[in-house]
């Protein structure tokens, strides 16, 4: 276990910057998941940390000591690649026990360690078996087999699950989860998959064109978004974004209407500038149109068993998502009154910085 | 296409496509295969097969009539068998320099190095010579007034008998058929070496092992497909060797070049008594050793593909 420091981190390839300036502390043991759209440089961070990519700049500290410079192969760390990368004509075995000779180790200790990661990992009888005979579950445990067994300072996971289907998405993570409060080292764990982001993290860093946009653990990421693009990017369905204008203070007129509606607090913004609300699905009520803040048109009803998802529309505003409870019944093209819930509102500037109000 | 096809049926469709390659083919391979074979089973100096005279097995007795096969000089046609002794020795050394320098020019070329696809083309551009024609270009150098001897004696050395001393003409037969060739074994273990994902080498990084592991435990067992390959495609080529070596050296010194091909077009075409028959059986017997060679090549070819 080992705590990380990334102090400006820059990468350019070419005139192209890739990473613009990346500070970020990272401590012992914590479980820290990289999340943010494809191209934001977030594998390209985690390959920077493992020494697979040089920095064009800035420094990357392992417990207090430079390594910016030092090979990958020396860093002491572990990396779960999206393709598993296992040594196609090896055992399973053999693939656990290859880096374990790279460090000659002696036979015993090899065996038992390789034995010891089988039996965390429910591998134990195919240990024998090439990874082509493995399922692609069976293959992303192998990968992690082989990180665990060298007792790594930090395991680095480039989107170690997105190859599997949705159902063993969900088993893995959550065996990852466990792992982690199993061996409890630090893992770095890079994903575009904000389900992935939010269950196994302790913090969230959202990253956003070689930018970090925040940083957080996931509650803090989701109640209190750093801006609009984390909040349109973490959670799902989005955050409905709804252009609005401020009609002084604690009042936020929405869209076209005339009528304000009252927020605790607006803030230091200026009364009259336009401001951005962002309001969850949930966070949206089902009310009668005389008590409602906006009235919208259904387009479209989702019934999901469980929960039910509206899509509508009103004039002058982007598509609504209202998030309902249970099976409700609404029909296409009825217009329904929506009430915001005015604690869980979320303003944010002109420049898409949130304004805290609470 | 469509009456022909409702005449014959559908399943006898694909013959018809076949036909017209198959009668070439036949005419020019099979018929020349099944001629041979009545050559080697008939004697006398007769040219037309109805005219000479059945002999069985008298020409494969007289090859293969030998006090000790070992020693070329106990047997009755000792030319056929320095042929093979000399084609043994060249396959030998040739296929082991082949497969040894294009790997490593593959491995060289798979790195990122300047001129990468400069190099590439260079190293194919001989494939793409005619036999003949980097003979010639060789012998040009090699022979007793060649280039190379100039130089030689250009820095005060003396001259050097490349061509015309037993174990230096060998030595170039060897040489002068790897450069001309290794191109394409080169190409062949390039695409095997670019197959091999980048990520697995990556993982290798991580597992902190060291370059010359990488390449016996990772690179070597992965490439080991195009190997066998290049080595079974180059055994069966280097013992079909004739136009090269018969350029460069004629066989000689003496016999010491003489390859079992050279010996067969000698022992047909070239020799005061040309002798169909012996030629024919020898043919056969090569055959023979080129068809088990081919045999190999597909069985780990397939074996590769599954």
């Amino acid at each position: 276990m080992a705590e990380l420091k990334l102090i400006d981190i820059k990468k350019s390839y070419g005139a192209a910057t890739i990473i613009h300036g990346v500070d970020l502390a990272i401590a012992d043991g914590e479980f820290v998941v990289f999340v943010g759209p494809s191209g934001c440089g977030k594998s390209t961070l985690l390959r920077i940390i493992a020494g697979l990519e040089q920095v064009s700049g800035g420094e990357i500290r392992i417990d207090g000591q430079s390594v910016t410079n030092v090979a990958a192969s020396d860093r002491g760390l572990a990396m779960v690649f999206q393709s598993y990368a296992l040594y196609p004509h090896m055992s399973v075995y053999k693939n656990m026990a290859f880096a374990l000779e790279n460090m000659s180790l002696n036979r015993t200790e090899i065996d038992q360690r390789v034995r010891r990661a089988a039996q965390m990992l429910q591998l134990t009888d195919y240990l024998d078996r090439k990874p082509k005979a493995l399922s692609g579950g069976q293959r992303q445990r192998v990968a992690i087999g082989r990180a665990i067994v060298r007792d790594p300072k930090i395991f680095l996971f480039d989107e170690p699950l997105s190859n599997l289907d949705a159902e063993l998405r969900v088993a893995t993570r959550k065996e990852l989860a466990a792992l982690h409060g199993e061996i409890g080292g630090t893992m770095i764990y890079v994903t575009h998959d904000q389900v992935e982001a939010m269950t196994l993290a302790d913090r969230i860093v959202v990253l956003r064109a070689g930018r970090i946009e925040q940083v957080g653990t996931p509650l803090e990421v989701y109640n209190h978004p750093a801006n609009l693009f984390v909040a349109g990017f973490i959670g799902s369905p989005r955050m409905n974004l709804l252009p609005a204008r401020l009609a002084g203070s604690g009042q936020v007129v929405i869209g076209n209407d005339t009528r304000p509606i009252s927020v605790p607090s607006t803030g230091q913004a200026a009364s009259g500038g336009n401001i951005t609300l962002g309001a969850r699905p949930e966070h949206i009520d089902v009310v009668d149109e005389n008590q409602a803040d906006l009235t919208i048109t259904v387009n479209l009803v989702e019934q999901l068993g469980g929960e039910t998802y509206l899509y509508g529309s009103a004039p002058g505003l982007p598509e609504l998502t209202v998030r309902q409870d249970g099976q409700a019944r609404y029909d296409r093209n009825h217009r329904v009154g929506l009430r915001l819930k005015r604690e869980a509102l979320h303003l944010f500037d002109a420049d898409g910085n949130a304004i805290r109000i609470r | 296409m469509t009456g022909l096809q409702r005449l014959i049926g559908e399943r006898r469709m694909p013959y018809v496509f076949l036909l017209p390659n198959l009668v070439f083919f036949g005419l020019f391979v099979f018929v020349p295969i099944a001629i041979n074979f009545v050559y080697s089973v008939t004697g006398g100096p007769a040219l037309f097969p109805s005219e000479r005279p059945y002999v069985a097995a008298d020409q494969y007795s007289y090859l293969f009539d030998c006090g000790s096969y070992v020693d070329p000089n106990t047997c009755r046609e000792d030319h056929f068998w320095r042929g093979v002794y000399n084609t043994l020795f060249f396959s030998l050394f040739q296929v082991l320099a082949m497969v040894g320098l294009s790997l490593l020019t593959a491995v060289v070329l798979n790195m990122k190095i300047r001129g990468r696809g400069f190099f590439r083309a260079v190293y194919f551009f001989p494939v793409l010579l005619s036999p003949v024609v980097v003979a010639l270009i060789w012998k040009w150098i090699l022979q007793r007034d060649g280039l190379l001897n100039a130089a030689i004696t250009g820095f005060g050395g003396d001259r050097i008998l490349f061509l015309t001393e037993p174990g230096w003409a060998m030595f170039w037969a060897i040489f002068v058929s790897v450069w001309a060739h290794m191109g394409f074994y080169t190409l062949i273990l390039l695409a095997g070496l670019q197959a091999i994902p980048s990520d697995i080498y990556e993982a290798a990084e991580m597992d902190a092992t060291p370059r010359w592991r990488v390449f016996w435990r990772l690179t070597l067992p992965l490439l080991w497909p195009n190997l066998i390959v290049v080595i079974v495609l180059s055994l069966i080529r280097a013992v079909q060797t004739f136009d090269e070596v018969f350029v460069l050296t004629g066989g000689g010194p003496g016999t010491s070049t003489l390859m079992v091909v050279q010996y067969i077009y000698e022992t047909a075409f070239s020799n005061q008594v040309q002798n169909f028959g012996l030629a024919a059986a020898a043919s056969v017997v090569l055959g023979i050793v080129l068809f088990a060679l081919t045999l190999a090549q597909l069985a780990f070819t397939q074996r590769k593909s599954s």
